[in-house]
């Protein structure tokens, strides 16, 4: 008595999981049987979403994203100048205004938000790019 | 002092007008623009110290006091409002006498 009770539970609890398993698949399925294979060939694969494990920023790939976002920064006296050890104030001849402007785009580019004590104390792409790397939230 | 003033107000041009691209163009032309005429000024001077209590306020003042609308496509007169964190709310007893006895206006949320 008791354990058929039990094994019921067991088939009742069991049965949400296997019928949304089902579901993943099913409406591709169906929707395949009712339209004409030949014109929706590629759409129809199931969409399912594949995440890889948080790989973090290289080093270089976060100089160049500076750098990138630099040479487009019509402040830059000499876009030939910058480079990964370039000083913004010395070498590209960009005043402490824009210096701000500067650390404000790579929060941007990065998608985080520097505090005022570190923001100042960056003053050239290198000094800029050990902060990223430094910063787990960076993307 | 300036420069993190400068900091502040394009920040709070980043909160008041996220997603409206050409109000952030305009926006910061405008504080650039001011941050430069008053760049000569002395920075002890009574001056400078009153153009950077400016900015600070008008950072302020962007951040809490400016909420921007859009209108929504199909329905007459109705519009989205960016209402975000750091938008100054008040609560019904004391919104309408913010200085009187318990008229704390800020937002608890707000980290300013």
């Amino acid at each position: 008595m008791f354990r058929a009770a039990a094994a019921r539970a067991l088939r009742v609890a069991a049965r949400p999981q296997f019928t949304q398993q089902i579901n993943l698949v099913r409406p591709q399925i169906a929707a395949s049987l009712l339209r004409n294979s030949q014109t929706t060939p590629s759409l129809l694969i199931p969409s399912i979403r594949f995440y890889s494990a948080p790989a973090g920023l290289s080093r270089e790939e976060v100089q160049g994203r500076i750098m990138d976002l630099l040479k487009n920064f019509d402040k830059v006296e000499d876009p030939t100048k910058i480079s990964g050890q370039a000083h913004f104030a010395n070498d590209l001849g960009l005043d402490s205004l824009d210096t701000v402007e500067v650390v404000m785009a790579i929060e941007e580019e990065f998608s985080i938000e520097i505090p005022d004590k570190e923001a100042d104390a960056i003053h050239s792409v290198e000094q800029a790019t050990t902060y990223i790397c430094a910063q787990p939230d960076a993307h | 002092m300036a420069l993190a003033a400068y900091r502040h107000v394009l920040r709070a041009m980043r909160i008041a007008f996220r997603g409206d691209l050409d109000m952030v163009q305009a926006a910061r032309h405008q504080a650039r623009h001011d941050f430069r005429r008053d760049m000569s000024l002395e920075p002890a001077s009574t001056a400078a110290v009153k153009a950077i209590e400016h900015a600070e306020g008008v950072a302020q003042t962007l951040r809490e006091n400016v909420v921007q609308g859009q209108a929504v496509s199909g329905e007459e007169g109705t519009y989205k409002l960016n209402i975000h964190e750091h938008t100054e709310r008040g609560e019904n007893d004391t919104v309408k006498n913010p200085r009187g006895k318990g008229g704390k206006v800020k937002v608890d949320t707000g980290n300013f």
